[in-house]
């Protein structure tokens, strides 16, 4: 009998081998015969390549530790095998918060108690709001002040459920970034210094809310500092500057599609109103949707699906919509010394663009662009940026007869004499609120004094 | 190289395995061994596979000319400076940048501080390399003769990273003979699954959840800092014992037995057996090398205690938090001590496992926290009256309810209940057994998709 019993336990031995070096062995010739991937789309990136060969290489161990990696990250149907953990294995995890479709999922840390949000009366009819002060600019360059009533943001109402990854809510399909909060003195007092150092030249603050401050469903507000305020608060303490009201004509428009659900970008519609907020405020001419042609990426699945792998985003995938202007503009890419001009299309071509690609307007952010138009009207503007302003470009075009892009972070000039070298009549410091007051704001200071 | 890479499981492997099979007899099956071994090291060590194989020569040297000396002044002088020169690699490449950087704050000094990085597996083949001469010093094992044999004693890859701490006795016969049957084989490779599977579908994905509820220590709810503590305990669990269960089942795939690491550790009842179940190979080496170290005089019983949790903490790193992790261990040891066993078991047993899961959790938010200043607030936080569980902590346990679930009950022995019922009941015996490749099969692939989907995350315990 108990000879019978080790038997049979030595069959099922052999059988449980079998299937596990089957596994092995199958998966040995998965990794090495089929042809290996290249790009990661959702991610936006190249994946890792064959390391080269070399005695430095191999003595700090990149080489080894390169085979190792190009192995894993170019599995062979990896975008395949991801989205299917994405959307089957993910979720298993446990539950949305507060409701099966439209519940949240949380992605890092929230800030919850970091500050206290004031109090926000949910209201679902605009009304008006005294003492906000609009700042106008004549064609000829003069600044005068206004104050009138602007309707406030409706509350958006409480959502039933979510999720939470990489300080990322995801709620009603729609990934919202968790601000922090931050610098918002420090922001003021650069903007104002380059101001002082720039004297007659007209320097405008456009700083934009992310998703997350327009899009916030009441009852998930708690988790982030409240960006509104912040933004008050920079336009309170710039002295000279002006700051431009983005938040106010983006809250006006929030049922458009002006910001990405699946991206930590806004969307080009929302970069066409604040556009135009700005162009009012500098009394500057402004061409409607009309003089654009209009183009299309579907299934546009972009960052915040990167970041959290929420089957909430795979599943829903967006229709992403820019502009391309119909005027005859010029395009100069220089490298971040302002060397090396190179001719370059405004647009990336369609067909250049990844599925993920936020980046369809100038294909990067490490490069200064210079835009010559036909406006002939002698302004010159040089923009500071962060990722979100190259949307703005194509809107600038009718406005400005030369824009000047700079990356603040991609930047190796002294900021003020690279302003007066262009002769610059404006600039406009146009970034989301994470920039401005947060680790960004120092790439902002830094370059005063390069 | 780690074990949870795709590179690992489905390359170094197979080739591994096919190499050793094919090869015969012990003699050969050895040689292939160290082969991959150094491989293996040299993968990710290029260059400091060097102090590995001086540490393995010098230990080796210092064994032979032990067992020539025999029990005389000699061998002790030899085995202390074997002792003195692997304590002091460790010193060096672990510890002196620690050391430089307190003695600089201490007295306001601006001495050199050096940048060393920590060669991998140093604390666990250090530490093999000092059993192995205590043992030799103590004649209870016998000196290796082959310098190829002592090789594969320390370089042996499934322990070599991060341990077990394997006793040179434990493999001292199966070096020179052992044969790996079919079960052996069967047995190891579903050991080495369950590792890969705790390590991967476990402990990565609980990681994010103890970074979310600590990462924000400073802005984070009473609860938040007692439930992030509690995952980080349960993902250091399924992350170090899933290593050990790849390191022994690789052994025993190549016919080694290894002992066991952990056994349920949250099934303890205080402190005490928390250890004795806790990382086994680290608490036996302290207990059986250190304990008794005649240094304490008639205190050596406490004195040994405080000195061994001393070790233990700083062991695990270069840091102060490890050392008041250590402390705070021997601390509640002291006093279960002094409380006495007899009169520790008359206390309820619900108190005594909420007593011991406390100190636990607590002792995880130690571990947690290398700055001292987030580690003064997590304090704080776990006492905090003000706001006890915020939005963020619900759905953040919302989000992972399922997989803390999980978590808990894999913590407890089901897999050992069910081989039980297997012994018991030949039903549960055939559908276990029928089942099992099966299950096998779909958690290594389950793990390796999930593999594919995240950036590797290496051992936690590669870094001590």
């Amino acid at each position: 009998m108990s000879n019978e019993k080790n038997k049979t336990a030595k069959l099922f031995a052999v059988i449980n081998m079998i299937t596990v070096m089957a596994v092995l062995l199958g998966g040995a010739a998965y990794m090495l015969i089929l042809p290996h991937e290249t790009v990661a789309e959702d991610e936006n990136r190249k994946l890792a390549s064959f390391p080269d060969f070399s005695a430095e290489n191999y003595i700090d161990g990149s080489f080894t530790g390169g085979i190792a990696d190009y192995f894993d990250d170019t599995v062979p149907m990896r975008g395949d095998i991801k989205r299917f953990i994405a959307s089957d294995i993910s979720p298993l995890r446990g539950r949305k918060y507060g409701g099966d479709e439209d519940g949240a999922e949380l992605y890092g840390i929230a800030f919850e108690h970091k500050k206290t949000a004031p109090t926000i009366v949910t209201t679902t009819a605009a009304v008006t709001q005294p003492d906000v002060t609009h700042t106008t600019v004549s064609s000829s360059g003069s600044v005068s002040t206004t104050t009138t009533s602007v309707p406030v943001q409706v509350e958006e109402p409480a959502a039933e459920g979510g999720e939470i990854n990489s300080n990322i809510l995801v709620v009603n399909k729609r990934g919202l970034p968790l601000y922090p909060g931050g610098d918002v003195q420090g922001y003021a007092d650069t903007i104002n210094e380059y101001k002082q150092k720039l004297g007659n030249v007209n320097v405008w603050s456009m700083v934009v809310p992310t998703a997350g401050g327009l899009y916030m469903p009441s009852n998930y507000k708690s988790l982030a500092v409240d960006e509104k305020n912040d933004l008050d608060e920079i336009a309170k303490s710039l002295k000279g500057a002006v700051a431009v009201d983005a938040f106010t004509v983006l809250a006006e428009h929030k049922s458009e599609e002006i910001y990405a659900r699946t991206d930590h970008h806004w969307l080009a519609l929302g970069a066409y109103y604040a556009s135009k907020a700005f162009t009012e405020a500098a009394g500057l001419p402004f061409k409607d949707l009309s003089s654009y042609e209009e183009l299309h990426l579907h299934d546009y699945l972009g960052t915040f699906y990167g970041y959290t792998q929420s089957a909430s985003l795979l599943n829903n995938p967006e229709e992403f919509v820019y502009y391309r202007p119909k005027n005859d503009v010029t395009v100069t890419q220089y490298d971040t010394a302002f060397r090396d001009p190179l001719d370059v299309a405004l647009l990336v071509p369609s067909g250049n663009m990844t599925p993920s690609g936020y980046y369809y307007v100038f294909g990067m952010d490490d490069r200064i662009a210079h835009v010559h138009t036909n406006t002939g009207n002698g302004r010159k503007l040089v923009i500071f940026k962060d990722s979100y302003g190259n949307a703005l470009l194509p809107f600038l075009t009718y406005s400005f007869e030369d824009i000047y892009l700079c990356d603040m972070r991609y930047f190796d000039l002294n900021a003020i004499s690279f302003i007066k070298q262009v002769k610059a009549t404006d600039v406009l410091f146009s970034m989301c609120t994470f920039s401005a007051t947060g680790p960004n704001l120092s790439c902002l200071k830094a370059n005063l004094y390069k | 190289m780690v074990f949870s890479r795709l590179f690992f499981i489905y390359i170094f492997l197979p080739l591994c395995l096919s190499a050793y099979f094919i090869a015969r007899g012990t003699n050969a099956k050895n040689n292939v061994l160290i082969f991959f071994s150094l491989v293996f090291y040299a993968w990710g060590e290029p260059v400091y596979i060097f102090l590995m194989l001086f540490s393995a020569a010098v230990n080796y040297l210092a064994g032979r000319l032990i067992g020539r000396f025999g029990d005389s002044g000699k061998s002790r002088l030899t085995a202390g400076i074997a002792i003195f020169t692997d304590i002091a690699l460790l010193g060096v490449f672990k510890y002196s940048g620690f050391i430089m950087e307190n003695i600089n704050s201490l007295f306001s000094a601006s001495l050199p501080v050096p940048d060393i990085r920590l060669p991998i597996g140093i604390s666990f083949y250090t530490f093999q390399t000092i059993s192995y001469v205590v043992d030799c010093l103590w004649e209870t094992v016998t000196p290796q003769k082959s310098f190829r044999k002592f090789l594969l004693y320390i370089s042996l890859f499934p322990q070599l990273v991060a341990g077990p701490i394997v006793r040179y006795s434990t493999i001292e016969k199966e070096i020179e003979q052992r044969h790996s049957s079919v079960t052996d084989i069967s047995y190891g490779l579903n050991r080495v699954i369950l590792g890969l599977a705790k390590k991967v579908i476990i402990a990565d994905q609980l990681s994010t959840v103890a970074d979310s509820l600590l990462g924000g220590i400073e802005n984070a709810t009473a609860a938040a800092a007692w439930a992030g503590a509690a995952v980080y305990a349960l993902q250091i669990y399924f992350d170090f014992s899933g290593y050990s269960d790849i390191a022994i089942g690789l052994g025993r795939v190549f016919g080694f037995h290894f002992d066991e690491n952990f056994r349920h550790p949250f099934m303890c009842k205080d402190i005490t057996e928390f250890w004795q179940r806790w990382h086994i190979s680290l608490g036996t080496f302290f207990r059986d090398y250190l304990l008794y170290v005649p240094i304490f005089g008639k205190r050596r019983k406490y004195g040994g205690l405080f000195l061994v949790w001393l070790c233990t903490g700083i062991w695990h790193g270069a840091s102060w938090n490890f050392v008041i992790w250590g402390l705070y261990y021997g601390l509640f040891i002291f006093i279960e001590t002094l409380i006495g066993k007899k009169r520790m078991k008359r206390i309820p047993l619900v108190i005594r496992h909420i007593y011991s899961k406390a100190v636990i959790i607590v002792g995880f938010g130690i571990f947690y926290f290398e700055d001292l200043g987030k580690l003064g607030t997590f304090f704080r936080k776990l006492f905090s009256t003000g706001h006890l569980i915020g939005l963020q902590d619900k759905i953040l346990l919302m989000n992972n309810l399922y997989l803390l679930i999980l978590a808990v009950i894999l913590s407890f022995p089901i897999i050992s209940g069910i081989q039980k019922l297997s012994g018991r009941f030949c039903t549960v015996r055939t559908v276990s057994s029928l089942t099992l490749p099966f299950v096998s099969a779909a958690l290594l692939l389950l793990s390796s998709v999930m593999l594919v989907d995240q950036t590797s995350h290496p051992f936690l315990y590669f870094r001590f």
